[in-house]
């Protein structure tokens, strides 16, 4: 019976330990919580504006912002003014295509989710010309045959199946996203053959080739709109925000209106 | 007689009108909005393609803006909210570096302008005004497509979409956040946009 009730004593201590550490952990949560997460304010005003921004993580979001900004301007804004002005436009273009046409498959499979046959002909057409007449996605001759680059990806998709964004997050090194287009992020990913080169082969080196060049030339293509966002707006994680929830939704829109025949022009 | 004449004119003129009713109903808006796009659009193309040097461009830009941009209307909606927390003379201070805020946003972009090209797309009614899709060419560049948005009379350019982001909505989420973010108060915003400037 003492040996009972010394267990049950010891139970109850550390029950009482277990608890302190849980409420412990929980505060420490809280804290957390309030550094990543804002509150819904009480105005009505102040509500709205809430409400409308989506952004409920705000506080860590503007962490990332403000990381991958000084990641900007420590490197990713040299390099890419490097590759602008030393790089041959021409060059820059074949690079742009050929990340285009391998990320192509997973822009099929979209359209294909989408139900737009249309555009899952075009990105399929696209992905043959380019590899093959294209030289391995170097040149776009799908455009000149009339397959002209368009973009759907897995979020998208989920929106048109009536998946809610969810709150807006910024993703260093990605940019702009929410719950939905970060999941739809990763599928894409997932559906990039590059990105299931086997280990040993030599074409990893074109794989990390491919990547770096890529990202060289996403920094080259976009420094300029960075500078000017920086330049042209009192807040610019705010300008950011805004700007891309609009730009999504008229993509998810656009893709939406899409019901053209699924027979090609020339037909 | 005379009620023959009168018959035969009313006939006529009920004729006339059936057939004016389509164009008549066809010039509005849509074809009003188009024309002044496509009247403006011209008027500052003569102005961003032209030799002139840039300060000469400018001052040529800013009586074209006033005349057929609705600025003080996309400036009050920036300000949202807050427009009503201003006091006259800050609704007066903000109003005029708004307007020199939008004159530098252009002329910023002025050199990355010349040599342009614009045609009409499409035209379509909204809720905000008749939105008129403008495909821009520049040389050595891809087609961008850009829409304006016209509304009132006499027409003027409300707002302008680029990559479907209302530009007037993204500012006023950049000046909303960051009054919430400092304050609340106008002035300090209007200390913000003349740091802006004079930077």
């Amino acid at each position: 019976m003492a040996r009972t009730g010394s267990i049950t004593q010891t139970n109850h201590r550390m029950g009482y330990t277990q608890r302190t550490l849980v409420a412990c952990l929980a505060l420490l949560c809280l804290g957390a919580c309030s550094a990543i997460r804002n509150p819904p304010p009480k105005d009505p005003d102040d509500l709205a504006d809430y409400k409308a921004a989506n952004d409920p993580y705000e506080p860590l979001n503007r962490k990332m912002f403000s990381l991958n900004m000084w990641a900007y301007h420590k490197a990713l804004r040299p390099v890419g003014k490097f590759w602008q002005k030393n790089v041959p436009q021409p060059i820059r273009s074949s690079i742009s295509t050929l990340n285009e046409t391998w990320r192509q498959p997973a822009v099929f499979f979209s359209d294909v989710g989408a139900g737009k046959p249309r555009l899952a002909g075009d990105s399929f057409m696209r992905y043959v010309i380019n590899m093959s007449l294209g030289v391995a996605g170097f040149f776009d001759v799908a455009s000149l045959v009339g397959y002209k680059q368009h973009e759907t990806d897995p979020g998208m998709v989920m929106a048109l199946w009536g998946i809610k964004p969810g709150p807006y997050l910024f993703l260093p090194g990605i940019g702009p996203s929410n719950f939905r287009d970060s999941i739809g992020y990763a599928i894409g990913q997932g559906l990039t053959p590059i990105n299931y080169v086997p280990r040993g082969y030599g074409l990893i080196s074109f794989n990390w080739g491919y990547n770096i060049l890529g990202t060289f030339n996403i920094f080259a293509d976009s420094t300029d709109q960075l500078d000017q966002l920086e330049h042209q707006s009192l807040d610019p994680y705010a300008f950011l925000r805004s700007a891309w929830q609009q730009q999504r939704q008229s993509q998810i829109d656009a893709l939406k209106a899409d019901h053209r025949a699924t027979t090609p022009d020339w037909y | 007689m005379m009620l023959r004449h009168l018959t035969r004119r009313t006939i006529l003129g009920a004729a006339s009108l059936i057939f004016l009713a389509p164009g008549l109903a066809k010039a509005t808006p849509a074809d009003d909005a188009t024309a002044f796009v496509a009247s403006f659009g011209g008027q500052l193309l003569n102005i961003l393609n032209s030799h002139a040097p840039l300060t000469q461009k400018r001052d040529a830009l800013m009586p074209l803006l006033r005349a057929n941009v609705d600025v003080q209307g996309i400036a009050r909606y920036c300000l949202g909210r807050y427009w009503k927390q201003a006091t006259e003379t800050q609704q007066k201070i903000y109003l005029a570096l708004f307007e020199d805020v939008l004159l530098n946003a252009v002329t910023a972009q002025m050199g990355a302008y010349e040599d342009i090209s614009f045609k009409l797309v499409n035209s379509t009614p909204s809720p905000a005004g008749q939105k008129v899709t403008l495909q821009i060419t520049r040389p050595h560049h891809p087609a961008i497509n850009m829409t304006a948005v016209i509304s009132g009379t006499p027409p003027k350019v409300v707002d302008l979409f680029g990559e479907g982001a209302s530009m007037r909505m993204t500012q006023r989420s950049d000046y909303t956040a960051y009054l919430t973010r400092n304050g609340g108060e106008v002035q300090t915003l209007i200390n913000a946009l003349k740091r802006q400037l004079g930077r």
